[in-house]
């Protein structure tokens, strides 16, 4: 990195430590430091709710995706914009007649003290292991580039993020979220612009989308139903509604960034918004990573992304091996690169049978180099049997790294540490209010002054940065980063959803019924996950539809023999 | 013992800071979001 990334990045890092501990200044107040005193404008909640849903993983791992599997992840957003819908009509403005701090405060209002618990409780273990992957994945970055050790980087970046989050509170979370938000931006669109220009000259952007089209990058939307395809139309529409239920609807990350807003219809607009934005945005990200992918096409990419672990082997016993390696895949891929030449040809001649040829040619190559690949890894397992041979995650930040000009890669990597942070400490915020709201105010401490909560949410934020900093440690081995999250999400939002849907609907199903239901639904979840194969955005439905199912039957079964008992 | 407190759904209370009800709102989103299942559909025909 040159002085001016250097310059850039730490002078971004300053800003945003130093912002977060001025904004603290005068926060004395419990519904200050946590709700930002119901203040927020619409546009500044959609942007705090894109800015805590969009971490650093997003911009790392999304690319990566595109360039690995094609742009199909997409489908995984489509139901967002009805969730949105969904919320505006219902949590919204339920959460703010009752004037809660948290979603769950809501539960026992509804039903009793052991729901409000049990859904304190799976958010806390679930949002505090995903906090973990936030940390990590910027610590990745800074790992790599300085090759660091990553448990260094991890204690680094994990330690100013509690600093800035403790300081800031809800307030500054939310304000600082709008400047990170414009730096991800123009962070984003550099790295898109340069992708063009590094292209051979004569590669126009239509050829490259074609290029990256034929070789089956740019398939956004597949109708076809298949329970073991991860993402299509049906699973992203279905399952990522109910996961976009549960997530913006009951999980107090973003439940905290909807009730700091100024009103019902303020808290509305800015859930709405997020639903027209948040699609193209992610189409975008992913369309970035089909263009890195059309790009390495005519530069050769490196056999392993992991630049850490790339050194370790080329200075082991196995170096000549690797090397023998990178040549035949250098070879292969210079080959490749006509094929794909004479394919964009042949489309443009109207060729069909050549086109075919070429396309034949060109995935007799891919598995040619995937299996090249796979003989690279395993040299480096041989090496480190510890190594993490999914590099998925290097793809963007390695591109970043080796072909973005002086100042541009202090840019990029700035918007990717204000992602990372900007959803950490809306994570840790909302973790804080959680355990003191629901957890130690509500059962250990029912009667203290306004300071002592203050003190209590500071602190509690400081013991979930240090639970986040020890998961990120074990982060490195789970693969993709991005699906990992989801993965980790989808086990647990199921049932908390049906909890919520519930409380909402279904007004003759009291708090037992609903409790020992949540049970078993997150049992069948589990079962699920580990004893078949069916894709993770399914466990949302799942775990909801089995609690819903369930809960229902206990209380018309308790409502069956209470009238046989009156009778 | 069911604690039931009203779940009132009411969305007539203050106007949206765009356009004239929420409704209205509510199927903006709705088209966005067909419009973009059609633009990506087409979008992977093309290039496929």
């Amino acid at each position: 990195m040159s002085n001016r990334d250097w310059i850039v990045l730490i002078g971004f890092l300053s800003f945003v430590v130093v912002y977060g501990i001025w904004k603290t200044r005068g926060k004395r107040d419990i519904k200050d430091f946590l709700l930002a005193n119901k203040s927020t404008p619409w546009y500044t909640v959609t942007l705090s709710i894109m800015a805590t849903q969009a971490s650093a993983i997003t911009f790392l791992s999304t690319p990566g995706q595109a360039y690995v599997d094609g742009m199909r992840f997409v489908q995984f957003y489509l139901g967002l914009p009805i969730a949105m819908i969904v919320l505006s009509v219902t949590a919204v403005p339920i959460y703010h007649k009752l004037d809660v701090y948290t979603a769950y405060e809501y539960l026992e209002q509804r039903f009793d003290l052991k729901n409000r618990t049990l859904g304190s409780v799976l958010f806390l273990t679930q949002r505090g292991l995903a906090a973990g992957f936030t940390i990590f994945a910027p610590a990745l970055i800074i790992s790599v580039l300085l090759g660091w050790d990553i448990r260094l980087t991890i204690f680094m970046i994990g330690g100013l993020v509690i600093i800035y989050t403790a300081s800031g509170g809800t307030d500054a979370v939310n304000k600082t979220h709008l400047l990170q938000m414009i730096i991800i931006t123009i962070g984003m669109f550099s790295a898109f612009v340069v992708i063009f220009y590094k292209l051979p000259s004569d590669i126009s952007f239509l050829d490259a989308t074609h290029i990256a089209g034929k070789m089956g990058k740019l398939n956004a939307i597949t109708f076809s139903f298949d329970w073991k395809d991860r993402y299509n139309f049906w699973s992203g529409l279905i399952g990522g509604t109910f996961l976009a239920l549960s997530y913006f609807g009951t999980d107090q990350s973003q439940v905290q960034r909807y009730l700091s807003g100024k009103s019902i219809a303020q808290s509305r607009m800015g859930l709405l918004a997020n639903g027209m934005v948040k699609i193209p945005m992610q189409f975008t990200i992913l369309f970035i990573g089909a263009m890195i992918f059309v790009f390495y096409q005519f530069v050769t990419p490196p056999l392993f992304f992991n630049s850490v672990e790339t050194e370790n082997i080329q200075n082991s016993l196995y170096s000549a091996e690797y090397k023998k390696l990178e040549t035949d895949y250098s070879q292969l891929h210079a080959v490749k690169q006509e094929n794909i030449r004479g394919m964009l040809d042949a489309f443009y001649e109207n060729n069909d049978g050549e086109l075919d040829t070429y396309l034949q040619n060109i995935r007799n190559m891919n598995i040619s180099e995937l299996e090249i690949k796979e003989d690279a890894k395993d040299l480096i397992h041989k090496v480190n049997p510890q190594a993490d041979t999914n590099d998925t995650n290097y793809i963007f930040l390695s591109f970043v790294i080796n072909f973005l000009p002086a100042g541009l890669v202090g840019l990029v990597l700035a918007a990717i540490l204000s992602a990372s942070m900007s959803s950490t400490s809306a994570e840790l915020n909302a973790l804080a209010s959680t355990t003191v709201i629901d957890i130690y105010k509500r059962l250990f401490k029912k009667k203290a002054s306004d300071r002592h909560y203050l003190i209590a949410s500071k602190a509690a934020t400081i013991f979930w940065g240090i639970y986040a900093i020890n998961f990120a440690l074990f982060a490195n081995r789970l693969g993709s980063l991005i699906e990992a999250v989801n993965i980790l999400g989808s086990l647990f939002y199921g049932t908390i959803l049906g909890i919520f849907l519930v409380a909402f609907y279904f007004n003759k199903v009291g708090g037992t019924a609903t409790f020992f239901a949540a049970i078993i639904a997150e049992i069948v979840v589990l079962a699920y996950y580990f004893f078949t194969k069916i894709p993770y955005l399914w466990y949302n439905v799942i775990g909801c539809i089995t609690l819903l199912i369930i809960a229902n039957l206990i209380s018309v079964h308790r409502l069956f023999s209470q009238n046989r008992g009156t009778a | 013992m069911i604690k039931n407190q009203s779940n009132n759904f009411d969305t007539t209370e203050e106007r949206p800071p765009v356009l004239s009800s929420w409704n209205k709102l509510y199927a903006v989103v709705l088209f966005n979001l067909v419009f973009l299942i059609v633009i990506f559909y087409l979008f992977t025909k093309i290039f496929s």
